[in-house]
Parts: C-alpha cells; structure tokens; sequence
C-alpha cells in the first residue's frame, strides 16, 4: 500500500515548476489521494475498487494574468509542463484586475489528521465490516451501501514563500436497508479513523429503520409541522452554504443573505458556523490556495453575521481571506466546506412528543434550488417518513415532494437537538448537525411508494 | 495487455484493462474578464478482475505499479466473496479489434486559445451593451479521451474522442431577483462529439443580444402562475425530461439494485418489458451509440461491445434496457453495450448512450401554433425526481402564456411538476426532425465512488396536457 509522499518530496517536485523563467508568481497545488471502496448491495459486494492517483496543478502569474495548469505526472518533468502550459495560457488573457497576489508565507505542516490504518485498510477489513453490517437485517431485507477508507495528502507551494502540507484520513460507512413491503432505513457514519467506525450500529440503525417504515400509507401533501433528522437538516444547511455562504455569491448580490448582514435570518436558536480544526469534522487546516482556515460565524442566534473568503473575494469586499479557497481556477468562488449547526437542548423523542400533528423526516433526497434568491429548495423525503399524531409516531408515509424556502424553515425553528452528527447531504460534504424541529414546512407533491 | 497478462497470472478467470489519457480544456469569461482558464491531463490504467464469480478492480497511475495493482484488484475480487453471491456471468461477446474515432473536421486543441477567448470576449461584449444585464459569460469546454482496452477474451480495441462545447449566460439581478437566460443551453452551452466547427456554428456572438435582452425582461415579468395547464418544452429542456425519466429508470442494474444505496432504484421492472405503457403512443425512445455527434457514441463500450442501436420505448410501450455483459446475463439477452468509466480511475458502470426521442412531425412554431392555451417553458435551471424516478419537478428559465396558438405574457421563475408515466401517457405532440436536436448533457453523476459521464439526448418539443406547473414555496 502506498503511503504519504511527505514534504521534502512535494517540495523537491514543485521547484520545477517554481523556477520556470518568464513569470511573476507561481502556486503549486499538489494533491494525492488513495483508498479503496466496498459497495453493496442486496447484500452482497458487487462492485469493490481501489486506486490511487496524484495531480499537480499549477497557477502561474504574468503581469496579472492567470493561467492555470494541471496534470498527474508527478515528476519534475510534469511539474515543469504544467507549469509551461500555464505560462502560455496567461500569455493570452487580459489582465485580472481582481487578482489577489498569492498567499503569504504561513508554513502549515500537520499530520495529525492521518490515521495509517484508516490509510492501509484491506479489502479484507472492509469487507468484515460489510458483512457485520448486512448481519443485522432482519429476514426479507437487504442492505446496500459503501465502505470506503481514503487517504489523501494535499500540499501548496507557491513562490511567495508559502509551503502548507497535510495527509489525512477518512472512513466512511453508509448503507440504506430495504424490504419488499416498502420498509427502507437509511443511516450513515464517517470518521478519521476506520477504527472509530460502529459498522454493526450502523446496521441496526437502518434496520430498525427499514423495520418501522414499512407499508406506508398515503397522506396528503400540504404544510405540516416537521421533525427533521440531522440527515435531513444537513440538505437545508448544505444548500444554504451552496446559495447563501460563499463570498463570491455574496460580493455579487445573488446570494439568499446578501445585504442581510447583522439581520435575523433565522431564530434565535440558530447557529451555523463553518470550522475546518474543529472535533467533530473532516477537513484540511488550509486551504486550496494555501490560507489558514478560519473559523467563521456565519449565522450567531438567528442572526446572518458574515460568508466565507477567498483571497480573491476577500479584496472584492475589503476583507481577509477566512481560507475557504476551493481549487483554482473557481468561478463558483469560496465555499465552506466543514459547517456546524449549534446543538439545542432537546432529544427527538421530546420534538416529537410536542408535535400534536406533522411528520418526522429521516432524510431528503435529490434537493435543488428553485429560487435562489429566497433560498426555495425542492426535493423528496426517502428512506422513512413517519406521521406523528398527538405527540406519537403512528404510522410510515409515501414519500412526499417538499418546496421550500430554506430560511423561513429556520426561521420557523422551534426545537434543536442536543446531539449533533455529521450528516452527509447528496450533493455536498457532510455537514454535522442536529435533529430541528420546525412550525411549518410545505410539502408539495407525493410518490407511490 | 502486459496488464491483463498481470491479472491472469495473479488468480483472475477474467480480466480486462484500460489505459485512459484525458486531456481537457477549459476557459471562462465574464463581463469581458477571464473567469478561469485551464488545462488539464491525466493517465493511468484501471484493471478489472472476475475471480470465482466476484469483482475487483484496481487503478493507477504509475505504470510501474501494473503487475502489484493486478495483484491487488485479485485481492480485492477474493475478499468480495466474504458475503455469498450468485456468481457474475457475463452474456457473450465477440472479441472485437480495431480503432475509432468520433467524428471532428478541426481539432479545437489546436485553435489558438487566442481565437477562442476572443469568441467569448466579442459575446460577452454583446450581452453587456444589453441595458440592465448585471453578468454576461461565456464558457469553452473541450475534451480529449484516448482509450485502449484489452480484455483476456482478445478484444484489443483503440478509441479517440473529443467533446467539444460552448455557451453563454446572461444574468439579471435585481429586487431580489436573479434571472438568467442561456444559450444555446444551459449549464455551459451545447457539447457535442466534435471539434472546433462545431463551436464555430452555434451562434454564440449573433443570440448574445436576445439572450441578454430575454434576461433583462424577465426582471419585470410576472411569477409562472400555479394552475394544471398545457404545458409545451422546448427540446432542451425536453433533453433533461428524458434523461432523468427515462435514462436513468432503464439502466438494468438500477432497475436491479445495484444503485440502491446512492441514487436509488426504479420503478421498472424486467417484467415489464415489451407491457408497460410507459408513454403515449407518440413516443418513442432509442439508445443509439451510433449516432454521430453524440456524446454517447463510440465504437465499443468499456466491455469492448459494439455500439448499438436500442429500442426504449416504442409508441409508448416499454421495450428494453440499457445494459452490461452481467445485468444482461442475468436477463439471458445480449448486453446493449452501454458500460463506460470515468477515466482510468473508475470501474465501468451503464451509463446513458444517447438517450433519444424518435421526431414525429411539425415544428414547434406548428405545435404553439396548435395550441389553445398553455404554458410554453424554455431552457432547464434546476431538477430533481425521487429515488424510484416517479415523482418529478423541473425548473426552467422563461416561460410564456400560449393564447390562442400565439405566445403572449412572458413569465418568469416558472416550474412543473408530475409523476413519470402519467406526464409522458399526457403527451399529445412531438416536433419533428426540423427542430430536433441531438444535445449534450456533460455531468451526469452516478456511482460510489462518484462518476460524471458525458452523454446524449436526441430531443425535439413535446407537449403534455394536464401538467401542474408554477410550484411554489
């Protein structure tokens, strides 16, 4: 099994790249990931896969303007290329009057994130924990799912003095449990180290699930009081990040909370900050153009405090980069990427003892943005929808069609969760977040099953 | 074949190996400044392994790495087999021999990047001399694949494609509305299996002023009413009904499972073949890998099956899937060749060919024209369908009132929604080959690990009756 390529390595590399004639400014982004992954379903492991790649993607600076080149040849000669293709790219454009200069030197070398088990994982290993997990269904089930165990290792160099490097490690294990009478269990984890990972826990979770949602029954769309699983709160955080949090959006006027700065957005139970070193999360110290990671309150109380920066629309809006670069070249600008929803003080079994009627939701599925502007999302519930009346969980619901604004749902926000988890959403990272609770959200539509 | 040998050598009763070189390019303009501009290249080989009936594979990029990767993809097949199985068998294919290459008149590699930032700086210029426009974009996106598969059974096979594609977006913000107008398509442009001439034809300097007029207009423009209407797509967002609701349920191992845990599942069922009504009898659907220009065309799949043309649909009754060697084994059929990977780094998985609606007749112009009254939508923004593809909800760019066969009342945010059978059992017209466009959708995402495949949809304008549009929040 491979392992980091470590410091001295990336550094010897880059210099090619560094030193090519001609230029301004040179960044070197250097990133090596590996791992396998162990998927199955019906539950058996149908497709199991590993493999291992490096890229080199060099930005390249000539009197303003910006090239940018990238390829896996991880070698001085690669290195030397890419940086040659970007020289000629930049060699043709029109100056980038917002260019930001490249990152100052803050050397960042953090290895803490790196678990050599999580790094070498066997297929064997994994696939001992698939078979834990599939242990758990109950007859008439099966489960599907993933075992991955990734490494990465993400290094920038630039010709400002900058050199940050950090390997890390991820295990993640989610599978969705399903039976013939319509019961479906979704749950999932992910931590540093696959060691830290509860495969049978995970197995129960979703069985029990599958077990309580079958044959469900239909019910009406309309606007119902909503119990959401932190599965569920991660899709309205994660969207919220996609349409409301990037500095970019927000600098140009097309984000959901633009000229909201210092407003209440949300109620007063609601925290959302965005921390890469925080416990509780996956992320790297810096990011992609080489700036630490900042903590950022995004929203403190209800109240939408400030996005996330990159260098670049960081001097747009006369502020400091927070280190939310996503890799260059980026016109969707920064993003954050390792988001916190504050904990409350409730456990579901209290939001959903204070609901006399609504619906408990374990999950959304295939969200996407309706208006952007008033932060209307759509998408289905999946993998157990539940009626609760008179403060009880009476029966499993078909799945239903919600149309919603995201910050009038958090702003309808009566409960919060004690605990958090981290909660991965379809199109984005996980997001770690509790269980809410909310007065009134609409559900437009509904399916078959 | 060194890499094939590895595997045979190492315990595989199969094995097949793809060396993949990617190149890509890719360059942004906005408001006449560059947005991004960018190169990119990447090879490696992905080994493939059947090992007492269980898969492995394994990747990488070091080509010194070959013979421990084989090593490693038989590992990983053995330790599959922790959990028992109906062992994979796989339907007969013919070895095939030979190279492909998509059809291209000029290699946009090789057109100074001058010639293309200066397209897209002269149709951003246009847009933004627009009076009200806030953004004007434009975006080139070309790629390269070179791919090389050999499989222990003696296929030996060489393929070249190249995708090529470009678009403008026009943006309009204000009181707290973004509205956004695209052509010829949304979500970078029309992409197709060409090369530069391609770029070169679609227009992109001569609709920049519409295109951002259309933008400005639909500040000022009403809401998309909430009613159940007529509703008439053009074939671009046709394009996306299709992939989403019908593409994507015929892929056999989805129908089988086998995506259950990410995207899910499918409504239909392998019974169902040659008795579901899927459609009206206007419809029809074939996947073609044949079809030139398509991004799904090519010469054999990552299986080294020949490119194929299949039935779908046929006057509204479900025929066939798109499939594997394995899921169409386990149907005893002939696999469609539909299984291709995201580069090197992937296992293969079916993907969509090009998905396409067969034209019937007239032009949109004729099916507005027969239309009383309704809602006419233009252009996709947004999509989303549940996790057996029943129900569905589509946002578009503009719509507007049909009255009377004219269209009248520009609206602006409008959307609908429906349930998969009963919209396409609703649909009374299909354009014909006059305004039927075989289009490009470059990020469909399938897979864990996540893959994004370049595909087609042959696509013309339809109408629907009885269809909710205007959803709200």
């Amino acid at each position: 099994m491979p392992g980091p390529i470590g410091p001295d390595e990336i550094r010897a590399v880059s210099q090619a790249a560094l030193e090519i004639p001609g230029v301004d400014a040179v960044e070197v982004l250097f990133m090596h990931v590996w791992g396998g992954l162990t998927r199955f379903a019906s539950s058996s492991i149908h497709q199991s896969t590993w493999s291992e790649d490096t890229e080199l993607r060099v930005r390249v600076v000539v009197g303003g303007r910006v090239g940018v080149a990238a390829g896996n040849d991880f070698s001085p000669q690669g290195a030397r290329r890419a940086a040659e293709s970007a020289r000629e790219m930049a060699s043709v454009v029109a100056p980038d009057p917002l260019f930001p200069g490249l990152a100052p030197a803050d050397p960042i070398e953090d290895a803490t994130r790196f678990d050599e088990a999580t790094a070498s994982a066997t297929p064997e290993t994994r696939a001992a924990g698939v078979a834990e997990l599939v242990a758990l269904c109950p007859g008439g089930y099966t489960a599907a799912g993933a075992y991955g165990t990734l490494a990465s290792e993400v290094a920038v160099v630039n010709s400002e003095g900058q050199f940050c490097w950090a390997p890390t490690t991820q295990a993640s294990l989610t599978t969705v449990v399903t039976g013939a009478d319509g019961g479906s269990g979704f749950a999932e984890t992910f931590a540093a180290r696959m060691g830290d990972l509860d495969p049978a826990g995970i197995g129960r979770r979703a069985a029990d699930k599958a077990v309580a949602s079958r044959s469900p029954r239909d019910v009406d769309p309309g606007r119902y009081p909503v119990v959401l699983e932190p599965s569920a709160v991660s899709t309205l955080v994660g969207f919220l990040a996609w349409i409301g949090f990037g500095g970019r959006t927000l600098v140009e006027g097309r984000s959901c909370l633009s000229g909201k700065e210092g407003r209440p957005v949300a109620a007063p139970a609601v925290t959302i900050f965005d921390d890469a070193n925080a416990p509780g999360t996956l992320g790297l110290p810096f990011d992609f153009e080489g700036v630490r990671r900042s903590r950022v309150e995004l929203i403190r109380e209800g109240v939408f405090v400030d996005g996330v920066y990159d260098l670049r629309t960081a001097k747009q809006a006369g502020k400091v980069s927070s280190g939310h670069a996503l890799p260059s070249p980026n016109p969707e600008g920064p993003f954050p990427l390792n988001l916190f929803m504050g904990p409350g003080d409730a456990s579901l079994e209290e939001m959903v003892a204070a609901t006399e009627r609504g619906l408990l939701v374990s999950r959304f599925h295939y969200s996407n943005v309706v208006h952007p502007m008033e932060s209307t999302i759509t998408g289905m519930t999946r993998d157990g929808t539940f009626l609760i009346e008179g403060g009880e969980i009476t029966h499993p619901v078909k799945n239903l069609r919600f149309t919603q604004s995201i910050l009038e749902a958090l702003t309808d926000t009566s409960m919060i969760g004690r605990e958090t988890e981290l909660a991965s959403e379809f199109f984005y990272s996980a997001s770690r977040v509790p269980a809410m609770k909310i007065e009134s959200f609409n559900f437009s539509g509904r399916s078959d099953h | 074949m060194q890499a094939v040998q590895a595997a045979r050598a190492a315990g595989a009763e199969y094995a097949d190996a793809r060396v993949v070189a990617d190149d890509s390019e890719s360059i942004t303009v906005r408001n006449q400044a560059m947005e991004g501009l960018d190169r990119s290249s990447s090879q490696g080989v992905g080994l493939r392994v059947l090992v007492g009936g269980y898969w492995g594979f394994a990747a990488t990029a070091r080509p010194e790495e070959v013979e421990r990767t084989a090593g490693l993809a038989v590992q990983i097949a053995k330790a599959a087999s922790r959990l028992p199985m109906e062992p994979v068998r796989l339907a007969e294919v013919e070895p095939a021999t030979g190279t492909w290459h998509s059809p291209m008149q000029q290699d946009p590699f090789n057109v100074p990047l001058e010639e293309k930032v200066a397209l897209l700086m002269e149709a951003t210029r246009r847009m933004q001399a627009v009076e009200g426009l806030t953004f004007a974009e434009g975006g080139i996106d070309l790629y390269r694949r070179r791919t090389w598969l050999a499989t222990s059974e003696g296929t030996a096979v060489e393929q070249t494609t190249v995708h090529s594609g470009a678009g403008i977006e026009a943006v309009a913000l204000g009181d707290g509305e973004l509205q956004r107008r695209s052509f010829p398509n949304s979500f970078r442009g029309h992409i197709a299996a060409a090369g530069w001439e391609h770029v070169q034809k679609l227009g992109l300097i001569e609709e920049a002023e519409r295109t951002a007029t259309e933008a400005v207009e639909l500040l000022s423009a009403p809401e998309c009413p909430s009613e159940v209407t007529t509703l008439v797509l053009d074939s671009g967002q046709l394009e996306l009904q299709i992939h989403e609701s019908i593409g994507h349920p015929v892929e056999l191992d989805r129908v089988l499972g086998m995506e259950e845990a990410y995207a899910g599942s499918s409504f239909v069922r392998p019974e169902d073949r040659g008795r579901l009504r899927y459609a009206s009898d206007l419809v029809s659907i074939t996947a073609d890998a044949t079809l030139p220009g398509g991004l799904g065309s090519f010469g054999w799949d990552d299986e080294g099956v020949p490119a194929q043309r299949v039935p779908i649909i046929v006057d509204g009754i479900f025929q066939d899937f798109i499939s594997s060697r394995e899921t169409a084994s386990r149907l005893g059929v002939p696999s469609s060749g539909a299984m291709r990977a995201d580069g090197w780094q992937h296992l293969p998985l079916i993907r969509m060919t090009n998905i396409s609606i067969e034209p019937r007749e007239g032009s949109l112009a004729d099916i507005i024209g027969d239309t009383e009254d309704g809602i006419f939508m233009a252009t996709n923004t947004s999509w989303s369908i549940d996790d057996h593809r029943v129900n569905f909800q589509f946002g578009c760019e503009i719509a507007w009132r049909i009255k009377d066969g004219r269209l009248t009342q520009m609206y602006r945010n409008p959307n609908y929604t429906g349930i998969t059978t009963e919209f396409w059992q609703s649909c009374d017209a299909v354009g014909g080959r006059e305004d039927w466009t075989l289009w490009g959708t470059p990020n469909c995402g399938k897979g864990q690990p996540g893959q994004v495949a370049r595909v087609g949809h042959g696509s013309a304008p339809a109408r629907f009756r009885n269809v909710r549009v205007g959803v709200r929040g």
